[in-house]
């Protein structure tokens, strides 16, 4: 049985303006150390499914309205506040886009790292300070000893993401669901942060969901990808066949948009037309249509689901996938974790 | 004590956002707000009608003269009457009329010269304006009571001085305010394309900045008038009001009566609710301007 | 740090030297010269030409400033014109009464405003939050005076249960080492005594410190609101923590940090309100004294008494930001 099984979640907000549907049924199943890439614009719905399955949605708008998350065999979104939090931040960690406003300013990095092993783990003062200390030597801190007792402000952008990283490790979580974690970070210093997180999950067998608007970062990162548009899943498949048969219109437009050092000079970068739906409506029909040069009169009014194309593990929801002339000629590198490459 | 001076230190010198439409929809709706347009309304009927409704005049004599133990409220006065045989309605009804009167006069005073001033340092910028601030700036760290009192002291007693000192103490409100505001506007993108187009910068002032500047403005003077209604009645309160025994101002009212707070409690407690009733209106009307311009600053 | 202190401190002068020329002004400007200052409206004309002589009145301005800066500097303040006494005496005599009664209204206002502007914020919009919006906003419309006289009628006249006027009651006696009679009471072992200050303490404290907790509970309110959506906030609950945990550890912690240095603000309020409540009460200190002044036209101590009050504020201004620099690491470990 999978480690993770999410099936049908689908999150609102709810206002006294309007409601807004932020998540519209999307199911993945996720097993032991494996790596998961959901990849898709800023407002698609991406970070508020992880919100939701954590029990952590801002109140008291945000609430769900349907769907399972069955971790190690119990349905998180039954269980109440309190059973939760045994749950969160200890057997599932997640990390956020901006860690400068994501630590709080007036603790010591050092308190912020020992007060999950404390109430987690049951440490005490001294052995928590000894194992944080420990934890920032493995993210790639220097001098840790001293570091401890620093505040979030005194260290750069990298760092930080790297404390936040301690903090989340320091439990050794089964899964780690990384949010935007390196949007904020020069480029860089991304390259780094993504190559610590591939060496922490090799290291502990921790699960990844890696959540990004940047294809390019999952491309190293992830065995698998999904892509997600206005609350639900379009395309499923392990990354080097998303990167070389990308079926779904909405995955096509995403990599052409990507500019690619190996493109040839002329190449004109081609953004997707339109802008993204306002999800405050009911959607009829596929709810990429409207920009899609691929629609058909179906395509506006049946919903398309998941279905299989290519290959097993392959899924697209898709009336009209992209046809094979259509697809990019992509090289794809291997990545660590499947170390075959495809061409 | 209004808001105006509790937020006097925190002045938001962000992007000032207009009164559009959208501002007076969120008013309307506002409840809280519209009970402060409720209230200063009546108050401004009572102070223009006040000879209709009021039964006598404020100084006419009706009772006993230097009585030791006012009568109370009655159904022939409803507020019974004061310490000289004068009925107390009436008085608190007249007194209505020189409290709008000072929360206007006070208030377009300090609002005027402070603009002016902002406007200067804003515009001009450099010696100017720090000059000017630096004198807001120490203006500002003498409390405004205090600040009125020295005044007064310097300008004699009267209600004409008390209003003035209470709009001097106003103006580094305002200053500081449409300094602000034009600072902010300043870079702004619509004013640097004007400029580029050759638009001279007293216009520049008058028609591009002044208007965006318009709304906070209008949020700190109904505040201000709370304040400054307060200020003079506390001024009246010490004494430094006009010295006409008779005069009908609520501060004074207060003020006259308070040792006889035992016998003569309705004295105190009529003039007292009139002024927390004015300045309550006043504060949800600005409040609730406040909120309809810049929702966010709520919460 | 150090740096920010000691930058801050130096602000400070310009600021004390601005105030100093503008008290001095002001004595200068008022109708009839500074004559009038020592000798109080009663002087004759022989007199106010005598006392121009002596003080050198007839001397440059800046020669005149020059000495008065040299008095104040040296701790003399003037005399009063009404009792004839060194004015640094009589603040010695009548500050701690104000003082005592001010940290008692402070103590209110923040006892109950900080835990009522927290709930407020954590039951957004509920009917506490409403509540408390417009209590403030009434809080606030209130005349210092008129409160205090309600309360006094209500509790002292009506109801009998408090002390109408003073610290103490008349027939008790105390000795008074430090002035602070709360204090005194307690060095002198005399719970009776305690009791008796106390309860002559709360309506004044109550009536100076209302407005104050008016605006202590919406601030708190605001700072709550603004850090309980902050990033960390949610790392903390992403953590796992105990709810309890995150509202003490990182929600107040930051949420506070704003309300210090509000309630370090409140010190002219607090200053101000005690010239209008003191009287009611009969309070002995500053605020009674300088209406005194005002009533009887002593120039002296009005000049000695706004100059003490606007430099005990910038004062405690100067205190209040070097506290925040402190206790907020952002900018201590800079």
């Amino acid at each position: 049985m999978a480690l993770l099984s999410v099936r049908d979640l689908a999150v609102q907000f709810v206002t006294r303006k309007a409601t807004v549907r932020a998540v519209n049924g999307i199911s993945f199943d996720l097993e032991a150390g494996a790596t998961l890439g959901i990849v898709g614009e800023s407002g698609c719905g991406k970070s508020v499914s992880s919100l939701a399955m954590l029990g952590i949605l801002p109140k008291p708008a945000g609430r769900v309205t349907r769907g399972e998350v069955d971790f190690d065999g119990v349905d998180l979104l039954k269980l109440p506040d309190s059973q939760l939090r045994q749950v969160r931040g200890k057997d599932i960690a997640m990390i956020f886009q901006d860690p400068m406003t994501s630590l709080n300013p007036v603790l010591t990095i050092g308190r912020q790292i020992t007060e999950s092993l404390r109430k987690h783990l049951d440490m005490s003062k001294d052995e928590a300070k000894k194992e944080a200390v420990s934890l920032l030597g493995r993210v790639g801190i220097p001098a840790p000893e001293d570091r401890i007792k620093d505040f979030p402000h005194q260290f750069s952008g990298g760092m930080r993401q790297r404390v936040m990283i301690a903090m989340a490790i320091s439990c050794r979580p089964k899964i780690l669901i990384a949010d935007e974690p390196t949007t904020a970070l020069d480029v860089t210093i991304q390259a780094q942060i993504l190559d610590l997180l591939k060496h922490l999950v090799a290291e502990e067998n921790m699960a990844l969901i890696l959540i990004t608007h940047d294809l390019g970062v999952v491309a190293g990162t992830c065995e698998r990808t999904n892509v997600m548009y206005a609350g639900r899943f379009v395309e499923s498949a392990t990354t080097s066949s998303l990167f070389a048969r990308p079926r779904h219109p909405y995955t096509l437009g995403l990599l052409k948009s990507v500019p690619r050092l190996d493109a040839a000079r002329k190449e004109k970068l081609e953004p997707i037309g339109g802008t993204p739906l306002s999800m405050t409506q009911d959607i009829e029909g596929c709810a990429f249509a409207p920009r899609c040069i691929y629609a058909t009169d179906k395509s506006r009014e049946e919903t398309p689901e998941l279905a299989r194309i290519d290959s097993d593990d392959h899924l697209v929801a898709c009336w009209n996938p992209v046809p094979d002339e259509d697809l990019p000629h992509v090289e794809v590198v291997a990545t660590q974790a499947e170390g075959r490459t495809a061409r | 004590m209004s808001v105006a001076e509790a937020e006097a230190k925190e002045l938001r010198l962000e992007q000032p956002s207009s009164l559009g439409r959208d501002a007076l929809e969120r008013f309307r709706h506002n409840k809280a707000a519209l009970v402060g347009v409720a209230v200063i309304l009546l108050l401004v009927l009572v102070a223009i009608f006040a000879p209709l409704i009021a039964p006598y005049g404020p100084r006419q004599q009706v009772g006993a003269l230097d009585s030791s133990d006012p009568e109370g409220p009655s159904s022939e006065h409803l507020m019974g009457l004061d310490e000289q045989g004068r009925d107390e309605f009436s008085r608190v009804v007249y007194g209505a009329r020189l409290s709008l009167l000072v929360g206007l006069v006070s208030v377009t005073f300090g609002l005027t010269f402070g603009l002016i001033l902002g406007a200067l340092a804003g515009y001009f910028g450099g010696w100017i304006d720090t000059a000017i601030m630096r004198v807001m700036d120490i203006m500002l760290s003498i409390p405004g009571l205090l600040l009125a009192i020295g005044l007064v002291t310097l300008l004699g007693r009267g209600l004409i001085q008390i209003m003035c000192a209470v709009g001097i103490t106003t103006i580094p409100i305002f200053a500081r305010l449409l300094r602000g505001a034009i600072l902010a506007q300043r870079e702004s993108d619509y004013v640097l394309a004007a400029r580029s187009v050759g638009v001279p910068g007293g216009r520049l002032l008058m028609i591009h900045i002044l208007p965006n500047a318009l709304a906070p403005v209008i949020v700190q003077a109904t505040l201000a008038m709370a304040t400054a209604i307060i200020d003079v009645a506390g001024l009246s309160f010490l004494g430094l009001g006009p010295a006409d025994p008779g005069f009908p101002e609520w501060g004074k009212m207060l003020a006259d009566n308070a040792s006889r707070l035992e016998r003569a409690a309705h004295l105190v407690i009529f003039p007292g609710a009139a002024v927390v009733i004015s300045v309550l209106g006043l504060n949800l009307i600005g409040d609730g301007l406040r909120e309809s311009i810049d929702p966010k600053l709520r919460s | 740090m150090l740096n920010y202190a000691l930058r801050r401190v130096i602000l400070t002068i310009p600021i004390l030297l601005g105030l100093s020329i503008i008290v001095f002004a002001f004595v200068r400007a008022l109708p009839g010269g500074p004559a009038i200052a020592l000798l109080g409206e009663r002087g004759t004309e022989e007199q106010e030409e005598q006392i121009e002589e002596e003080l050198g009145l007839d001397q440059p301005v800046y020669v005149q400033y020059g000495r008065y800066m040299s008095n104040v500097l040296s701790g003399d303040l003037g005399t009063s014109t009404r009792t004839r006494q060194p004015i640094v005496e009589e603040l010695k005599l009548k500050f701690p009464a104000t003082f005592e009664l001010s940290i008692a209204a402070m103590f209110f206002a923040i006892l109950i405003g900080v835990p009522l502007g927290f709930v407020a914020a954590k039951r957004y919009q509920g009917v506490l939050d409403n509540t408390s919006l417009v209590l403030s906003l009434i809080g606030i419309s209130f005349p210092v005076f008129f409160l205090a006289l309600l309360l006094k009628y209500i509790f002292s006249i009506k109801m009998g249960l408090l002390p109408t006027i003073g610290r103490l009651d008349i027939t008790r006696s105390l000795e008074h080492p430090t002035n602070f009679y709360v204090l005194d009471s307690i060095i002198a072992g005399d719970t009776a005594a305690l009791g008796d200050s106390l309860r002559h303490l709360v309506l004044p404290a109550v009536a100076l410190g209302t407005i104050p907790l008016a605006i202590v509970a919406r601030i708190t309110r605001a700072a709550v609101l603004d850090v309980t959506s902050e990033d960390y906030v949610r790392t903390a609950r992403a953590k796992g923590l105990d709810p309890r945990v995150i509202d003490r550890r990182h929600v107040l912690k930051n949420a506070l940090l704003p309300v210090i240095t509000i309630i370090g603000l409140q010190t002219g309020l607090l200053l101000t309100g005690a010239i209008l409540t003191e009287t009611v009460f009969a309070w002995p200190g500053v605020g009674s004294w300088m209406l005194e002044a005002i009533r009887f036209r002593d120039y002296a101590v009005l000049q000695g008494g706004i100059l003490f009050f606007a430099v005990l504020i910038v004062f405690v201004n100067l205190l209040v930001d070097l506290s925040y620099a402190f206790l907020n690491p952002r900018i201590r470990y800079q």
